[in-house]
């Protein structure tokens, strides 16, 4: 527990630290994502080896303390969010021109680790609550025209938690209990707790930008820093996915999680069909990859509605395998789309007509991160669609869902490809634009650690299989 | 469950309808403002009057209401900011690209 307490410290230390003294901030951040990688796969190790801990913060008694808790997932999802936050800085630190980005993202990276690692209700509000207020200031980050989008983004978000908090009253109102392992022994299937499961279920929604509550997020990721849309883009809409997959497979009573389950699975097959075609057809770039990320959430609603209907538990691996995989393909994506957005000066989609001859790389970069996204074998994302889709062959009653899930994958094939079509046509003759080949490879990194996953990928599956519960 | 506690309740549950309202249908950044605190008033009321349920009243509903009103203070002085940040008419200079 000690090792995931010290992952969480560094970068919140850092954060604040670079609030009072703006200066250096990249390469501090750096050392500090690295120290909080570190510590949190020694976390990792140590949670593997001799099973889940927890903590009472202050030393007071159960259901009055603050408790935090460490299972083998949470410790992943640690040492993932430190890993994103590494590559990002690396990348940014090269770019950045803004010293307010490095105290924000630190302090961005603190409020995650803060909210793997609690275990109630209230306090994830809490951490949601400022996971928000970080991720709007750092939106507004890139000037008048992100402002706007900011204000929409802060007032869905704050409506959200009040949904979300007026579960967690009603929820104690009734159980008289937060912490959610508790609960999760005590929750019966009664209209009070419906209730509280629908507001929170939509609250979150709203925040993970679940379709058909994901307004808010393509113009204010499109909008953001480079840097900000792969944070957001990667990290912050997985903190309320957490919640929501935890509190719907351990706390929701059985005669809920049947409605709930389907209620999911259909929004997650609305999310990819409808998203899929957004991103198809908006002319904007960065655009095409917000759209993107909210088509690629329905495969986790989808997981998620399967895994509560059937009691699949291949579809919770599935789950976690997605988040890994979209996380490190949209970092890639965005990072490689910030880089040629700045080479060739233009925000459209058609500007990177024969990028492929005069940004070669950042292209590559784009394309290996569409191919996961895609889920082009051998990817992370090709593992994660292929756990989805084995078990929905076996039963003739699953066949639409299969159906639909191959249709998202033909829409988001449509997407990518419509990109590196447009790239490999001729470029037009004219001055070579400016490249910057490190951090064109810096982008490309990640995207290569998604494709790694397959070389893993059996040794990864069991172990998660061992672990989700 | 006493008359005065449902009564609270349904005041509660008026004021966050209330707020919801009127945070989706007004457009002007201080009506919404306005808007999201009514709805954080509702539910710390709601808040407030399950912890008065028994005689004694309930130590940790208190402190639940407590850190909410911090961070809704917080979210206000957000929004405000960048609020003001959105009307003023000066430029600010792009910060970063």
């Amino acid at each position: 527990m000690n090792f995931a307490l010290v992952s969480l410290s560094i970068p919140l230390f850092t954060g604040l630290l670079l609030l009072m003294i703006p200066r250096y901030g990249g390469p501090w951040v750096v050392l500090s994502s690295t120290l909080s990688l570190a510590a949190a796969v020694a976390s990792l190790v140590e949670v593997v080896d001799s099973g889940n801990q927890a903590v009472l913060l202050g030393g007071w008694p159960e259901l009055l303390a603050i408790r935090l808790h460490l299972e083998p997932i949470n410790a992943l999802l640690l040492a993932f969010t430190a890993l994103i936050q590494l590559l990002v800085s690396l990348y940014w630190s090269r770019n950045c021109r803004n010293d307010g980005f490095w105290a924000l993202a630190s302090l961005l990276h603190a409020t995650l680790a803060a909210l793997w690692l609690s275990g109630d209700l209230f306090n994830w509000y809490v951490t949601l609550e400022l996971l928000s207020l970080v991720s709007v200031s750092m939106v507004a980050l890139a000037g008048k025209d992100s402002i706007k989008p900011a204000l929409n983004y802060l007032f869905l978000s704050l409506l959200a938690s009040l949904c979300y908090l007026l579960g967690v009253a009603i929820i104690y109102g009734r159980y008289g209990v937060l912490d959610f392992q508790i609960l999760s022994r005590m929750t019966v299937g009664d209209t009070s707790t419906a209730m509280a499961m629908l507001l929170m279920t939509l609250g979150l929604m709203v925040k993970g930008a679940l379709w058909p509550l994901h307004l808010w997020l393509p113009p204010a990721h499109s909008r953001a820093p480079t840097a900000v849309s792969a944070l957001l883009s990667a990290l912050v809409v997985k903190g309320p996915l957490f919640i929501l997959t935890l509190l719907w497979t351990r706390m929701a009573p059985m005669e809920l999680t049947d409605k709930g389950g389907e209620f999911l699975a259909v929004m997650g097959v609305f999310a990819l069909l409808v998203g899929g075609w957004c991103s198809f057809r908006t002319p904007l770039l960065k655009e095409m990859v917000a759209y993107s990320t909210v088509a690629q959430l329905g495969y986790v609603m989808l997981a998620l509605g399967l895994m509560l209907q059937w009691q699949l538990r291949e579809t919770l691996v599935a789950l976690w395998l997605f988040v890994l995989a979209h996380g490190l393909a949209k970092t890639s994506m965005f990072l490689a789309a910030g880089e040629m957005q700045r080479i060739f000066g233009n925000k459209r989609v058609t500007a990177l007509r024969g990028a492929s001859q005069t940004a070669p790389v950042a292209m590559f970069a784009f394309a290996v991160a569409g191919g996961s996204l895609i889920g082009l074998p051998p990817s992370g994302g090709f593992l994660a669609k292929w756990l989805l889709l084995e078990p929905l062959f076996y039963d003739l009653q699953r066949w639409p869902l299969a159906f639909a899930v191959l249709l998202s994958t033909l829409v988001s094939a449509a997407y990518v490809f419509r990109i590196v079509t447009l790239a490999f046509d001729r470029a037009e003759r004219g001055q070579a634009p400016s490249r910057d080949r490190v951090s064109e490879w810096l982008a490309l990194l990640p995207a290569l650690l998604v494709w790694g996953m397959a070389l893993v990928s059996e040794p990864l599956i069991l172990w998660l299989t061992r672990v989700a519960q | 469950m006493t008359d005065t506690l449902l009564f609270y309740l349904l005041v509660a549950s008026f004021l966050w309808a209330a707020g919801l309202h009127g945070l989706i249908v007004a457009r002007h950044v201080l009506r919404r403002v306005i808007a999201v605190n009514i709805m954080t008033a509702g539910v710390f009321l709601a808040l407030v009057t399950l912890a008065a349920r028994a005689p004694e009243p309930d130590p940790v509903l208190h402190a639940l209401v407590l850190t909410g009103l911090v961070i809704s203070v917080s979210a206000t002085a957000l929004a405000l900011h960048l609020g003001t940040a959105a009307f003023s008419t000066e430029k600010p200079e792009p910060t970063t690209r």
